[in-house]
């Protein structure tokens, strides 16, 4: 990629402390992420894998403590360029020992200010997100009209009432909304589940980001209406060029709509490359995770035959207690007996194995 | 700035921190204090019941008249006439002591089955029953006590009665409101699905596992209610009349001697009012918030 | 031959819409039909599988057939006994022969419990065993849901989505259930442990022979498990037949949508869409004001291009269930 890629993630490290376990729960552990100008990159990964506070901490929406701890955001659209993590040392101390941070040093107050001032001029105007849950994260005590129309106030130079409201509606329509002039006034609660997703989709996009963070958009809703915000999804894609980072455990989701995927597992990307390589059954270098997460779904293969579904064996990593070695070494069923040393007690970092593709795995290192 | 630290080692499997770890300091305070003064409260109850007091709560001494604590063995000292505060103070206390367990359990047995009734069957008795507890609760307290004084005799008892009655809707639509919270969960379907028998889900997993702390807590609270009822009604002399020492009538007699610059024979009782009670409302308070996780208003 | 165990015949429940203050002492209320005429068998080892989108009523269906509502007119028999309106009381024994796994992952677990207790106390339910039968049994149920011992004395919320999934499961063996109505047994949980669940599941069926009304939204999952499948709309079984048929050859519209909208089928991967069919713009369905005839009629593509014949919205002629040879049933007068 030659281009400068408009988001840029090194190491970020988000981290929160459990009074009841006097412990970290260290959900995003050093993740590395570029996406360029014009790309969708897609996020998969399980609960608990950091997707999700992976891009709650691009926004700067931690509230928990203690929260970004570490990392550098490079953010570079046509109209600003920065740091979104700027100055975060000033703010921090960390204490590691035997290379894992176990202290941490935090001025809460000092960094929310200095994190407020770098983000209110980003937040919704040059990054805008939507969120899981689309009913419950709309404001229940206002129209829908209305939330979006203060969203293309606050975010763009439309500045008369007419102005804005014939925007809103003209974005409900593209959003395929039926009756859009009725619906700005309908109430978070009187829009189904599919409806309001795409209300915050349109909210998202109104404010003309240059960058949009998709945070499960199908999830929860009807197996038919999933498809169809897909399909709005790629219509959108390829009408506006978004920018888009799309964050799901719904690989079939994924696949469709990414141009390059990241596989996230406890609060590491294991994978990351392009999408039609990665999730695609034929392809030979895989990481064992990616492969073992793809033979889990139910294939026609697997349904024809009515066969017993590949299991990964155990738990999905809870990241308080991360261990030593390879975060999947326990479950892993691809491990050999040359590398079974190295899996158990050095960590892989992430390296390039072939062009455009990067893995964090023994296996594919030599 | 603010420190997060990690102890290198074994991380425990549980989430459970035993509670002195997990309350707020303050919380733990507000309970100790409480827990002392109940345990004052009831030594000094049974104390009374057994006459085991420094000294006759009734034995006149014109010549110790209102002393200083401390003087002659009178560890706090005497009244306006010269009968013993100390002694009197604990016998104060069988004047709100069982009337006040009384109203407490009326209270809690009636709030809870009503409460039972309306969360866990339903439909017309929840209707009925929350009419019926708006009503109750529409009253005004006093109002009805007064009622009974006249219509009856100003025994504590009785007032005690319609403290307790006048208490019910509120732990009725506590109980009824943590079922319906439970409900929503799907435990108590679960439980029906499994085939536990009725009065199982409802004592043990309804009762006993979710509203004990609550009804702790309102039983703290009705005993402070009560005290201050029963102080309240001594004092304005509908309650127990002298010579019977009540912490109310105590601080009503006394209070004539306040003018004349004599401030102890009235504000040793009403010290030990303001103590008690507070010991009461901090216990409630602070084992609302350890147990349940809420600050009362 | 496998027996019969459970015969439901033309089940219908209906909520009522509370209106105002007095609405439940009213003659006159406003009924919300959420199941609408449902009919079926399930014999001894088999999985029927439930599929709809959500409100079409088939977690009231599983919850009326274990008597957790009261069916509003219908035959509910389980193993030969009718059982649609005798006594909660009476149901007794019965009960533990027919359990649900619920959607909610917390919803058998109380949170104050430890699993020992939570499993031991479904033990003891309907018979008193010694302390140390319990404790045995309490080691086959680990053994069956592979769940390990350390768990025993965790509270559920220190358990795993997986966890608290195979503790529901134990509980539900752990007084001898036959039939289990698992409603959305895999929702809540990730994709890896998704598998774990259905293998479970797959297990438990052959070893004890246990029967599964299978709700869920996840088509595939329901393909792969069930032996039969039926699809609902709006209360109203639309569709019945063997899984592969229901997947592969549909006949009602509604379910070829269903299927056709599983993403996968239309992924980069495959080159091809399947043969997708237009659906029109979707009107809503309004309980309030029911349209009449087949419910599905609003939305339904094959209704539109027919030239919206009023055969199908005649009340007269509602589309009713019709065998259509080898086993398959279907409601509509215009099947694919």
């Amino acid at each position: 990629m030659t281009t400068v890629p408009i988001l840029k993630i090194e190491d970020l490290r988000t981290y929160f402390y459990s009074r009841s376990k006097q412990a970290f729960i260290r959900s995003v552990d050093g993740v590395s992420l570029e996406i360029a100008k014009g790309e969708t990159l897609g996020v998969v990964g399980e609960s608990g894998s950091g997707k999700t506070i992976t891009a709650l901490s691009i926004l700067g929406l931690i509230s928990a403590r203690p929260g970004v701890i570490s990392g550098r955001i490079g953010f570079q659209s046509d109209r600003i360029q920065k740091n979104l993590l700027q100055d975060l040392g000033d703010f921090v101390n960390l204490t590691a020992r035997d290379g894992k941070i176990m202290e941490v040093t935090k001025d809460v107050a000092g960094w929310e200010r200095n994190a407020e001032r770098i983000m209110s001029q980003v937040r919704g105007k040059e990054i805008a997100m939507t969120f899981q849950n689309p009913k419950s994260s709309f404001s229940p005590f206002t129209s829908v009209g209305k939330q979006i129309t203060e969203a293309i106030r606050l975010h763009t130079p439309k500045k008369t009432e007419l102005e804005v409201k014939e925007c809103a509606i003209t974005w409900l329509d593209r959003v395929k909304i039926d009756s859009p002039r009725l619906r700005f006034d309908n109430y978070p609660y009187g829009l189904s589940g599919g409806m309001c997703q795409r209300a915050m989709i349109a909210m998202a996009l109104a404010s003309e980001p240059s960058f949009l963070i998709a945070d499960e958009p199908t999830t929860g809703l009807d197996a038919t209406i999933q498809s169809k915000i897909v399909d709005l999804l790629m219509e959108l894609k390829s009408e506006l060029g978004i920018t888009a980072m799309l964050i799901s455990h719904d690989i079939s989701v994924i696949s469709r709509l990414s141009d390059r995927v990241a596989v996230m597992y406890g609060g590491t990307v294991f994978e990351y490359g392009p999408a039609k390589d990665i999730l695609s059954t034929g392809f030979e270098s895989k990481h064992p995770y990616t492969s073992a997460l793809l033979a889990s779904i139910p294939s026609t293969k697997n349904i024809k035959e009515k066969g017993y579904l590949q299991v990964i064996e155990g738990d999905v990593l809870d990241t308080i207690n991360i261990p030593e070695g390879c975060r999947f070494y326990g479950r892993c069923n691809r491990v050999t007996e040359s590398i079974r040393e190295r899996c158990a007690r050095h960590e892989p970092d992430l390296r390039e194995t072939e062009s455009g593709h990067k893995m964090r795995c023994w296996l594919y290192f030599d | 700035m603010k420190q997060y630290l990690q102890m290198p080692g074994e991380i425990s499997e549980f989430s459970e921190l035993p509670f002195w770890k997990k309350a707020d300091a303050v919380d733990l305070v507000y309970v100790g204090y409480g827990l002392l003064i109940v345990a004052l409260v009831v030594v000094s109850y049974i104390l009374g019941c057994f006459n085991l007091l420094p000294h006759d709560p009734q034995e006149i001494d014109l010549q110790l008249m209102m002393a200083a604590p401390g003087t002659a063995g009178r560890l706090l000292g005497t009244d306006f006439m010269g009968r013993d505060m100390l002694s009197r103070l604990i016998v104060g206390i069988q004047a709100y002591f069982l009337p006040g367990l009384l109203a407490i359990l009326i209270a809690l047995c009636l709030g809870t089955g009503l409460g039972v009734l309306a969360g866990y069957r339903g439909e017309k008795f929840e209707t009925g029953i929350t009419y019926f507890t708006n009503l109750v609760d529409s009253f005004p307290r006093l109002v009805l006590i007064l009622l009974v004084i006249a219509a009856f005799k100003p025994d504590i008892y009785y007032i005690m009665l319609v403290v307790g009655l006048t208490n019910v809707p509120v732990v009725a639509s506590l109980i009824k409101g943590k079922i319906q919270f439970l409900k929503q969960k799907n435990f108590i379907e679960a439980d029906i699905a499994l085939g536990l028998p009725t009065r199982i889900i409802i004592l043990k997993h309804i009762l006993w596992h979710h509203c004990r702390s609550l009804l702790i807590i309102q039983a703290t609270l009705g005993m402070a209610e009560a005290i201050l009822m029963e102080t309240s009604l001594s004092y304005l002399g509908f309650g127990v009349q002298e010579p019977t020492p009540s912490w109310g009538n105590m601080v009503q007699a006394g209070a004539n001697y306040f003018m004349q610059g004599k401030f102890w024979p009235s504000t040793a009782p009403a010290l030990a009012i303001l103590f008690t009670i507070l010991g009461f409302h901090l216990l409630g308070d602070g084992l609302n918030h350890i147990l349940e996780g809420k600050r009362s208003a | 031959m496998p027996k019969t165990i459970l015969e439901v015949i033309d089940l219908k429940k209906h909520f009522i819409h509370r209106r105002g203050l007095l609405s439940s002492f009213k003659e006159h209320r406003q009924s919300i039909p959420a199941v609408d005429g449902a009919s079926f068998y399930l014999k001894e080892n088999e999985t029927l599988g439930l599929v709809g989108e959500s409100g079409c009523g088939k977690t009231t269906i599983g919850r009326t057939i274990l008597r957790l509502e009261k069916p509003t007119s219908g035959k509910i028999i389980f193993e030969g006994k009718d059982i649609t309106n005798i006594a909660t009381g009476e149901l007794g024994q019965l009960r533990s022969q027919m359990q649900m796994i619920f959607q909610d992952l917390d919803a058998a677990l109380n949170p104050k419990m430890h699993v020992r207790d939570i499993l031991s106390e479904a033990i003891t339910v309907h018979h008193r065993i010694s302390d140390a039968e319990v404790d045995r049994r309490i080691g086959d149920l680990l053994e069956q849901v592979k769940l390990k011992r350390s768990k025993l004395s965790s509270f559920p919320h220190e358990l795993s989505g997986g966890e608290k999934r195979r503790v529901g499961v134990a509980r539900v063996l752990s007084v001898g259930a036959k039939f289990i109505v698992a409603d959305e047994p895999t929702s809540a949980l990730d994709v890896s442990i998704q598998a774990q669940v259905v293998n479970l599941l797959r297990d438990l069926q052959k070893q004890l022979g246990l029967s599964y009304l299978f709700i869920s939204h996840d088509l595939r999952v329901v393909e792969l498990i069930s032996h039969k499948v039926a699809v609902m709309y709006l209360g109203k079984i639309v569709e019945m037949g063997l899984s592969d048929r229901i997947a592969n050859k549909p006949g009602h519209p509604y379910t070829h949508i269903l299927w056709s909208s599983l993403v996968e089928k239309q992924s980069r991967e495959t080159g091809q869409k399947a043969k997708s069919i237009q659906v029109g713009r979707w009107g809503v369905f309004d309980f309030e004001r029911p349209t009449a005839g087949c419910r599905f009629a609003p939305r339904c593509p094959v209704y539109d291009s027919k030239g919206r014949p009023t055969l199908c919205i005649d009340p007269v002629t509602e589309p009713q269930l019709r065998d259509i040879g080898e086993a398959h049933q279907v409601a509509c007068h215009f099947p694919l």
